[in-house]
């Protein structure tokens, strides 16, 4: 008896203590929101968005306990869908889906388990976006108004989810991508190939037009230049001229007379006598260098 | 995670984990416990040093196991080892009651040990973040921190000023096509980027988002892709670029912002923005194009260059040439003139006499150098036919005195 005894019952009424304790008692995490569950039926939640109770909680033991679910954003990757577009074009459309958790009780009656809610988000997130983008024009899919259709899915997915009760609060919805399928792609490729083959031609014309441009300027650079200088040539020759007739006046205006004939001496002598040697002359006794051949010495 | 310290321990060391995995403590010498597991489990836990921890205070040495601690003398070690309990708990004369001060001392040691695992070190790239039953209870800067210890509270440690990457598409891409994006103007581009992000709350990093590295990628490329939706295919990848990273970072920030995700983005890098594979060659063709009307352009200029150049040196010479011809007529005229004046100076003043003396010395040279015929032509009617050496030209005639003279 005595000591083991005590020792003995002490550690039964601590244990006892202590299990009582751990059922009462339970720890929810920052991350965390809870279901507190009366024989299996929801009575209350606990951490929900909005209300700030992390931390230790009690429960009436043995009779309640305690479902978790995740507090934070969570992340739903859709599936690739192709998506018809209002002007009929054919769209690959990758989405992705973040939502939490904000009614665990509702979430907990319509879905159970997230990944039951995943499926159901996932058919969602496929029908939100075919509806959305369905009624817009692929260009409008693809760059003008993109965020604004983001936009819209994620009210439409939301609305959907709060009538059916889920307990889900979508905070958004994003495309990743929204691309043209394989077969189109090709299309694509081959308008950007001959786009540019367009361009190089023009390219290569504008080259060849600066080319020829640049040449004919240069020929015509060139023919003025030397029409110029032809233009001095002839200014200058003339003036060459002018001063000669000039000096040639001057000199043999004090006697034209004289002037003719001693010019004319100067053209026989260059055209007849150096200048046109071996020139033959025929002459008659009649001319006047050979009037003394003729006449003999008294000649007149 | 509650001993998520161990890594930095507090200055008094970590106990072993046996502390605590030996669980029945009970009975307040939870350290003790380690004692025994000693005893039993044998090589682990046989070198002496190891344990050198403040249970080494402790009077009964418990750890110590003795200086002649050599082999494994485990009948041995357990005897004594018994002994130094009983005299511990029992007092010396081992009077079978259990000593309530020994107890007391052990159960202080016990919690002074259990209130110094709150000791924690924060690195100066990290926050920590403490809970208190999973709730948050306050952030933790850099340095010596101290929380209350497990199960009260814990710390989680975020690096808060090492900036992460995400590279999305290139080499690391799981598909293909992952970096081939629309642009606005209906081309495809061949893009990868790196995201630069870090954490700059560390609380809101740890409890807003159920997987941060995978929401920055999948929020990256969509960010990007929304940009590089609504803008052309030629700033992509030429000068635009950074305006696509300035766009698509200001939008992933303002998508994480609205998460609430505690990230900060530091920068979107384009690593490569370029024309899908399957169109390259048309784009170099453009490229090579460019080349060649570069160089036909350069040839005309070229031309341009010899042809002007050489028109300007024909355009000098014809000037150069006409200003001779100038010099030289008026030259010549000058010296003609000049003679002429002398002589007319002499002729003036006996006019007959010169007049025929030039006459006669003119003609002098003239028939010297020609073959002269005489032909009396008194009667003759009949055409003269002259012999052919009368007409022939010399034989050796002397060169003619060339003469540079204005040829018009």
């Amino acid at each position: 008896m005595t000591d083991r005894n005590r020792l003995i019952a002490y550690g039964v009424v601590a244990f006892a203590v202590l299990v009582v304790l751990a059922n009462t008692v339970f720890v929810v995490g920052q991350r965390e929101q809870a279901l507190v569950l009366r024989f299996g039926q929801p009575v209350g939640s606990i951490n929900a968005p909005g209300a700030s109770q992390s931390g230790l909680q009690l429960k009436i033991p043995f009779f309640e306990h305690v479902i978790k679910f995740d507090r934070r954003i969570l992340s739903l990757e859709a599936q690739q869908e192709e998506v018809i577009a209002a002007d009929q074009a054919r769209l690959v459309v990758d989405a992705f889906v973040r939502y939490r958790i904000v009614d665990p009780l509702a979430f907990y009656r319509a879905l159970r388990t997230q990944q039951i809610a995943q499926d159901r988000l996932e058919r969602l997130v496929t029908s939100s976006l075919r509806e959305v983008l369905g009624a817009a024009p692929s260009d409008d899919i693809v760059s003008r108004r993109r965020g604004q259709l983001m936009l819209l899915t994620q009210r439409d997915m939301d609305r959907r989810a709060r009538e059916a009760r889920y307990g889900l609060q979508i905070v958004d919805v994003r495309i990743r991508r929204a691309d043209l399928p394989q077969a189109n792609r090709e299309a694509v490729y081959q308008r950007m190939r001959t786009s540019r083959q367009q361009q190089a031609a023009q390219v290569r014309g504008l080259g060849e037009q600066r080319n020829r441009e640049i040449t004919a300027q240069a020929n015509r650079d060139v023919t003025i230049l030397i029409a110029g200088a032809q233009a001095d040539a002839g200014r200058i020759q003339g003036e060459g001229d002018a001063r000669r007739a000039q000096i040639f006046a001057e000199s043999f205006g004090q006697d034209p007379e004289f002037a003719a004939f001693w010019r004319t001496m100067q053209a026989y002598d260059s055209a007849l006598g150096q200048g046109g040697a071996g020139a033959t002359l025929v002459l008659s006794p009649d001319s006047s260098v050979l009037r003394y051949l003729r006449d003999g010495p008294g000649g007149r | 995670m509650p001993w998520n310290d161990k890594s930095n321990p507090g200055p008094w060391g970590t106990p072993p984990a046996g502390g605590s995995g030996d669980g029945g403590g009970r009975d307040d010498d939870g350290p003790d416990d380690g004692g025994k597991g000693k005893n039993d489990g044998g090589s682990p836990w046989s070198r002496p040093p190891a344990p050198r921890s403040p249970r080494d205070r402790e009077p009964r040495g418990a750890g110590g196991g003795g200086p002649g601690f050599k082999g494994p003398d485990f009948d041995e070690l357990t005897r004594d080892l018994r002994g130094r309990l009983n005299r511990f708990f029992r007092g010396p004369t081992g009077s079978g009651r259990i000593r309530t001060e020994a107890v007391a001392a052990v159960a202080t040691a016990v919690a002074v040990l259990w209130l110094l695992t709150g000791v924690f070190i924060v690195q100066p790239n990290e926050q920590g973040v403490v809970t208190r039953f999973g709730a948050y209870a306050g952030t933790a800067l850099p340095g010596l921190q101290y929380r209350l210890p497990w199960p009260l509270e814990s710390v989680q440690k975020v690096p808060v000023t090492s900036v992460q990457r995400s590279d999305i598409g290139g080499q690391g891409a799981t598909n293909a096509n992952d970096s081939l994006m629309l642009t606005g103007d209906e081309n495809i581009v061949d893009l990868d980027f790196t995201v630069q992000w870090r954490v700059n709350n560390a609380a809101l990093y740890l409890f807003a988002l159920d997987d941060p590295q995978q929401t920055v990628r999948a929020v990256a490329e969509s960010a990007m892709r929304e940009v590089v939706g609504r803008t052309a295919l030629d700033p992509i990848i030429s000068t635009g670029r950074g305006r696509v990273q300035d766009q698509s970072a200001t939008l992933m920030q303002r998508v994480l912002d609205a998460y609430g995700s505690g990230i900060q983005i530091v920068e979107v890098q384009i690593r490569n923005a370029g024309p899908p594979a399957e169109v390259v060659p048309a784009f170099r063709e453009v490229a090579s194009a460019g080349q060649e009307a570069e160089s036909r352009i350069n040839e005309a200029i070229a031309y341009r260059n010899r042809v002007v150049a050489e028109a300007a040196g024909d355009a000098a010479q014809r000037r150069r040439a006409a200003e001779g011809y100038r010099e030289q007529a008026v030259r010549e005229a000058e010296g003609a003139a000049a003679r002429f004046n002398q002589i007319y100076v002499q002729y003036r003043q006996a006019p007959e006499v010169t007049r025929r003396r030039l006459y006669l010395e003119t003609m002098e040279r003239v028939l010297r150098e020609s073959r002269t015929v005489v032909v009396d032509s008194d009667g003759t009617n009949a055409p003269i036919i002259l012999p052919p050496t009368a007409v022939a030209p010399p034989a050796a005639a002397p060169s003619p005195q060339t003469s540079v003279g204005p040829s018009r």
